[in-house]
C-alpha cells in the first residue's frame, strides 16, 4: 500500500507533469536498470519517465487505451509503459501495457494540402503522436478505465517486469531482447510440461529464421539454467530437413562480433556453441560400407539406419506409407497383415533375415519376396488375408516397390547389426542432430515416424516425464497435414496431446500453420511467429496477433519474432542474437575435439582410460 | 452585357464588400479626407507591383482573437427591475510564422471569460471550473448591445498578448482588422477583410478594381479618428470580380510617409502568400491561411460551448436556491 501511494504521488506531481512539455525531460533518469529480482512484488517498483497522458478524445477502456504523447518523447511500437488510477476507498489500480500502435497527425489541419501550408510556415499546427496501448496488467484486479489525463510513465526495471509478468515467473528462460532492448523471458512452466508444453513457429521460409529461433531457445534452455538439473539433462532431437545448417551446432561461430557477444552477456548467456552435440546422417547411396552421407561436415558424424530385422521385429512396414491408416484406402489392411506376418516370421540372420526359408539381405530383396509373395495365388492368403482381392493386392505392391528405391539405404541387411546405427537420444549426447536434407520425401516421413515413435516408446516405458526431451522438427505441415491420417501424424499427435506429461517437448515448425494438424497447433502453448505471408497472416490460425502486430509479421527482419505465451495476453516482440555457433560450413571455426572420436564410430579405443573430454552417457564399451 | 462572378465568401459571412445596397462594391462613400497624393500624384495613380526588391521579414506574427456568446442570462434585481446578461467567451492568440525554418507555431493565446451586464448587482459566475468576471456595461444595456461590449475586451487582450509574443527585430505584426488602438505597436499592419467604406473617388476605385494579384494602390492618407496611412492590395486567388481578394492595409498615422510606404512595400511581398484557398476557406483568400489556423485553435480553447453552458445554467440554478 505504502508502494502504490509514493507510485500515485509522483505522478500526480505537477512539477513533474509540467516537466513533459521540455525536450530535456527525456534526459534525466535513464536509470540503469537495477538486478531485476525474480518474483518481486509489483507495489515495490518505482515507474520511469513520464512520457505522456491518457488522452481523452478516444475511449479509454480497461483493456486498450490511447496515449497522447509529451512533446520531446516518443513511444514506438512494444515500449511497456504504466500508469495509475485512482480510487476512492481502496488502494490506487496500477495498469501497465504494451504499445500496439503509434500515430502522429497535424492537430488543425482540415486538408491533406495544408501539410505544405504547415511545413512552409504559413498554417499553425501541432504534431501530435499518440499511441494506442493494450493492456497486459491490472494490479489489483480491478479493471476499470485509466483517467484521461492520468500521466503515462515509460516501464523500466522492476514495473516493466511486472508489466510484461516475469516477475511472477519462477522460472524465466531469456529468449532475446524486445525493442527497448531489455532482456525477454519465456516462462518455463509453458515450456517444460509444468503446465503447458510445445512450440509452435510459423514463418515463410528463408526470412523467419524459424530454425534459428527453435536451437536457440534450446540452448537457452540448456544454459540459462532455469530449468535446473531439468536444463542439464535435457534431451534434444533436431531433425535437419534443409541444406547443412544444423550439422555445425557444437562449431564456433567466426563471424561472432563484439555486439552480438554482448547481446549473450546481457542475456546472461555464454555466447558458445552447443558443447555436447552428435549428428547422424543416412548412409551414402549405393555405399556398402555405411558411410554417412554429408558434404560439408566431415568428423564427428555417425550413419543411421535399420537393419532388416528391426524392420520386422518393431513393425515398421506402416511407416513407409504416408497414408497407411487412411481407412479410405483399401490396402492399408494389406500393410497392417503382412507387417504382423514379418513380425512373426522373419528370423534374424546374419544381419539380414530369413523368411520362408529364403535369406533376405536388403530392403529390396525383402520388397521383391513380399510382393511376389502376394501375387502367387498360394501363398497370398496367408501373407494378406483371405478377403483381399487382387486390386488391393496390386495397389500395395505398387506402392511398395515405389519404396524400394528411397528406403533401400537406411533399411540395410548388409551391415553389422552390432554396429551403432540406431537414434537413441537416451544414449546420445545432449543434442542429436539428425540429418535428412538428402533423402527423398517418403524417406524423410519414413526416419522422423519411426524415430519419434521409438523415442516416444521409450519414454511410455520410463513412465517419467524426466529427462525432457525437445523435438525439433522443421515442415510440420508435410508431417502433420490437416487432412488425412498417417502413422507419422499420430505419432505427431500422441506427441502433441500426452507428450506434456512424459516430457517430450515438440518444437514444430511450418511456413503455414493454417495447413497443420488443428490438435498439434492448439496443443502448443507458446506460439511464435516471425515473417508471415500476407495471405497467411490474415487466417484465423493466427488470431493471437493483434492487427497492428499482424501487418507488422509481413515485415519482420531476420531474427525477430513474436511469441505469445500463455500468461502474457499481447505477443512479444523479440529480436535474438545471431547464432554463436556456425549455421554453415564457410562460417565454422575448428570442430570440437570431441568429434574427432566419431571417426572410429564412436567405439573410442580411448574410452575406457578416460580420455573422452565431453559429457557422454556412453557405456564405453 | 454585364459579367457576373460568385462572391467566394460564404452567404453567412456576408460579402467581401458590405455595403448598404447589394455587394457590388464598398457603397457608402466615406466622409473622410483622404489625401491621395501621398506617394503618387492623384493624377498618376495606376497599380503598382509587388516590388522584388522589397525587403520579406522572415518571421510574421499575425494577431487575433475569436469571440464566441456562451449564454444569455437575465437579472433578476431586488427592486424587480431585471437587466440583460451575456456570458461570453474570447480568446486572443499569436501566430509566429518563421517562413525561414518553415514553422508555424501559436507563441501566446489568452482566454477570458466575462459576464457582461448592466445590472449594478451582478458578481463573477463560477461555472463549473471556469469563472465568468463581471464586467460592468454603462448605459441601459439591452440584450442587443452586449455583444458589441465585449469587443473592448477582447481588444486588450489581443494588445496584450502581441506586446507580450513579439521578440524584436526585423518582424511584421500583422492585426486581423482595423488597428484602432492598436497603432502604438511599432511595425505593425492592420488588415482589413471586409471594405464598408469607400474611401477613393469614383476614378481612382477604378485602379483598385483594376488590381491584379499581389499589386497595390499607392499608399494614401485618411483624416479620421481612426485613420491613418492606408492601401488597397488584391490577393491571388479571387473570383476575379472587381472587388474580390481586395483587402484594405493600413499602418499608424505616428509614421513617416516613407516609412508607410515601405511598409506597404513588405506587406505586398508578405501578404499574398498567407492568402487561403476558396474550398477550404468559405471566407478566402481574404481569410489569411495563418490567421484561419489561429482561429481555429482559438475556437478549440474556448471549450465545448455546450459544456459551458450547462455548466453556466447549472451555476445560475445553484444560486437562485
Amino acid at each position: 500500500m505504502d508502494g502504490h501511494q509514493k507510485l500515485w504521488t509522483t505522478s500526480a506531481n505537477p512539477l513533474q507533469v509540467r516537466l513533459l512539455s521540455y525536450p530535456w525531460c527525456n534526459m534525466i533518469g535513464v536509470s540503469d536498470e537495477a538486478e531485476p529480482t525474480r518474483g518481486g512484488k509489483q507495489s515495490a517498483k518505482s515507474p520511469g519517465d513520464p512520457v505522456g497522458r491518457v488522452l481523452g478524445t478516444a475511449d479509454a477502456t480497461p483493456l486498450q487505451f490511447w496515449t497522447a504523447v509529451a512533446d520531446g518523447s516518443y513511444l514506438q511500437l512494444d515500449d511497456v509503459v504504466v500508469t495509475t488510477r485512482q480510487l476512492p476507498d481502496r488502494e490506487p489500480v496500477t495498469i501497465a501495457g504494451v504499445v500496439t500502435q503509434v500515430r502522429a497527425r497535424h492537430e488543425g489541419a482540415q486538408f491533406d494540402s495544408d501539410v505544405f501550408a504547415i511545413a512552409e510556415g504559413t498554417l499553425p499546427a501541432v504534431v501530435q503522436e499518440a499511441a494506442e496501448i493494450t493492456t497486459t496488467r491490472v494490479d489489483p484486479e480491478l479493471y476499470v478505465p485509466p483517467a484521461p489525463g492520468a500521466v503515462v510513465h515509460r516501464a523500466t526495471g522492476e514495473a516493466r517486469d511486472a508489466a510484461l509478468h516475469f516477475d511472477r515467473m519462477e522460472r524465466r528462460i531469456p529468449m532475446g531482447t524486445g525493442r527497448d532492448g531489455v532482456p525477454v523471458f519465456l516462462n518455463a512452466d509453458f515450456l517444460d510440461g509444468t503446465r503447458g508444453a510445445h512450440v509452435s513457429i510459423s514463418g515463410i521460409s528463408g526470412v523467419a529464421t524459424k530454425t534459428s529461433f527453435a536451437t536457440f531457445l534450446l540452448y537457452s534452455v540448456f544454459r540459462s539454467g532455469q530449468l535446473g538439473a531439468d536444463g542439464a539433462n535435457a534431451r534434444a532431437l533436431i531433425f535437419n530437413v534443409k541444406g547443412e545448417d544444423l550439422l555445425f551446432l557444437d562449431h564456433p561461430n567466426t563471424k561472432l562480433d563484439a555486439g552480438t557477444m554482448s547481446a549473450y552477456k546481457l542475456l546472461e548467456l555464454p555466447a558458445t556453441p552447443f558443447s555436447d552435440v552428435r549428428v547422424y546422417a543416412p548412409p551414402r547411396a549405393g555405399d556398402s560400407s555405411g558411410a554417412p552421407d554429408v558434404s560439408s561436415r566431415l568428423t564427428g558424424v555417425d550413419a543411421f539406419y535399420w537393419t532388416l530385422e528391426e524392420f520386422c521385429d518393431k513393425k515398421l512396414l506402416p511407416y513407409v506409407f504416408a497414408d497407411a491408416d487412411d481407412e479410405r484406402q483399401q490396402y492399408t489392411m494389406v500393410v497392417h497383415s503382412v507387417t504382423a506376418h514379418l513380425n512373426r516370421y522373419a528370423v534374424p540372420a546374419e544381419g539380414g533375415i530369413s523368411i520362408d526359408g529364403r535369406r533376405i539381405s536388403s530392403y529390396g530383396d525383402l520388397v521383391d519376396h513380399v510382393v511376389d509373395q502376394l501375387t502367387d495365388d498360394d501363398t497370398r492368403s496367408t501373407w494378406a488375408g483371405s478377403a483381399v482381392n487382387m486390386g488391393t493386392v496390386n495397389a500395395f505392391a505398387r506402392r511398395l516397390i515405389g519404396s524400394k528405391r528411397d528406403l533401400s539405404r537406411l533399411i540395410r541387411g548388409d551391415l553389422a547389426s552390432r554396429r551403432p546405427h540406431q537414434i537413441k537420444t537416451a544414449e546420445s549426447a545432449q543434442v542429436t542432430v539428425v540429418d535428412l536434407h538428402n533423402l527423398p520425401d517418403r524417406a524423410q516421413r519414413f526416419v522422423v515416424g519411426v524415430t519419434l515413435k521409438t523415442e516416444f516408446e521409450e519414454k511410455e516405458k520410463a513412465g517419467t516425464g524426466r529427462p525432457l526431451l525437445f523435438v525439433v522438427l522443421d515442415e510440420l505441415n508435410k508431417y502433420a497435414p490437416r487432412e488425412g491420417t498417417s502413422p507419422i501424424k499420430e505419432v505427431l499427435l500422441d506427441i502433441a496431446e500426452r507428450g506434456r506429461s512424459l516430457g517430450v517437448i515438440l518444437i514444430g515448425a511450418q511456413q503455414t500453420a493454417s495447413e497443420v494438424e488443428r490438435r498439434i497447433v492448439t496443443n502448443s502453448a507458446i506460439r511464435v511467429v516471425g515473417r508471415l505471408d500476407p495471405a497467411e497472416a490474415a487466417r484465423p490460425e493466427y488470431g493471437f496477433l493483434p492487427p497492428a502486430m499482424r501487418q507488422r509479421a509481413l515485415l519482420a527482419r531476420p531474427g525477430t519474432m513474436f511469441v505469445n505465451q500463455p500468461d502474457i495476453p499481447v505477443p512479444l516482440c523479440v529480436e535474438f542474437p545471431f547464432p554463436a555457433w556456425a549455421t554453415r560450413k564457410s562460417e565454422s571455426g575448428p570442430p570440437p575435439s570431441s568429434t574427432m572420436r566419431s571417426i572410429v564410430q564412436g567405439a573410442d579405443p580411448f574410452a575406457v582410460v578416460g580420455g573422452r573430454g565431453a559429457a557422454d552417457d556412453d557405456i564405453p564399451f | 452585357m454585364t459579367r457576373m462572378f460568385v462572391d467566394a465568401w460564404d452567404p453567412s459571412y456576408g460579402a467581401s464588400l458590405e455595403g448598404g445596397s447589394g455587394g457590388d462594391g464598398p457603397a457608402s462613400p466615406s466622409s473622410a479626407q483622404v489625401d491621395t497624393d501621398v506617394e503618387v500624384p492623384a493624377a498618376r495613380w495606376a497599380p503598382i507591383d509587388g516590388a522584388r526588391k522589397a525587403r520579406r521579414p522572415d518571421v510574421v506574427f499575425l494577431v487575433d482573437g475569436v469571440r464566441r456568446n456562451d449564454a444569455g442570462l437575465w437579472t433578476a434585481e431586488d427592486d424587480g427591475t431585471t437587466y440583460a446578461g451575456l456570458a461570453a467567451s474570447y480568446a486572443a492568440g499569436v501566430v509566429r510564422c518563421d517562413l525561414g525554418r518553415g514553422v508555424a507555431e501559436l507563441v501566446g493565446a489568452r482566454i477570458g471569460r466575462g459576464l457582461f451586464t448592466a445590472s449594478p448587482t451582478a458578481a463573477d459566475l463560477q461555472a463549473g471550473s471556469v469563472r465568468y468576471e463581471v464586467h460592468r456595461v454603462s448605459g441601459p444595456g439591452e440584450a442587443s448591445m452586449l455583444p458589441a461590449a465585449v469587443q473592448p475586451s477582447l481588444t486588450a487582450l489581443e494588445i496584450d498578448i502581441s506586446d507580450m509574443a513579439r521578440d524584436g527585430g526585423d518582424d511584421l505584426l500583422v492585426v486581423d482588422g482595423p488597428l484602432r488602438s492598436r497603432r502604438q505597436l511599432p511595425r505593425t499592419i492592420g488588415y482589413v477583410k471586409t471594405q464598408q467604406k469607400l474611401y477613393l473617388s469614383a476614378t481612382l476605385n477604378m485602379v483598385v478594381t483594376s488590381l491584379q494579384p499581389g499589386q497595390r494602390t499607392p499608399v494614401f492618407h485618411t483624416g479620421t479618428v481612426w485613420g491613418g496611412w492606408s492601401w488597397y492590395l488584391r490577393l491571388p486567388g479571387g473570383s476575379g470580380a472587381p472587388w474580390s481578394g481586395i483587402v484594405r492595409v493600413e499602418c499608424s498615422p505616428d509614421l513617416t510617409p516613407e516609412q508607410a510606404i515601405e511598409l506597404a512595400e513588405i506587406s505586398g511581398a508578405t501578404l499574398p502568400r498567407f492568402a487561403s484557398s476558396a474550398y477550404k476557406d468559405p471566407r478566402a483568400p481574404q481569410n489569411l491561411v495563418p490567421i484561419a489556423g489561429l482561429e481555429r485553435r482559438l475556437r478549440g480553447m474556448l471549450g465545448d460551448s455546450r459544456v459551458l453552458h450547462r455548466a453556466l445554467t447549472l451555476a445560475t440554478a445553484r444560486s437562485r436556491t
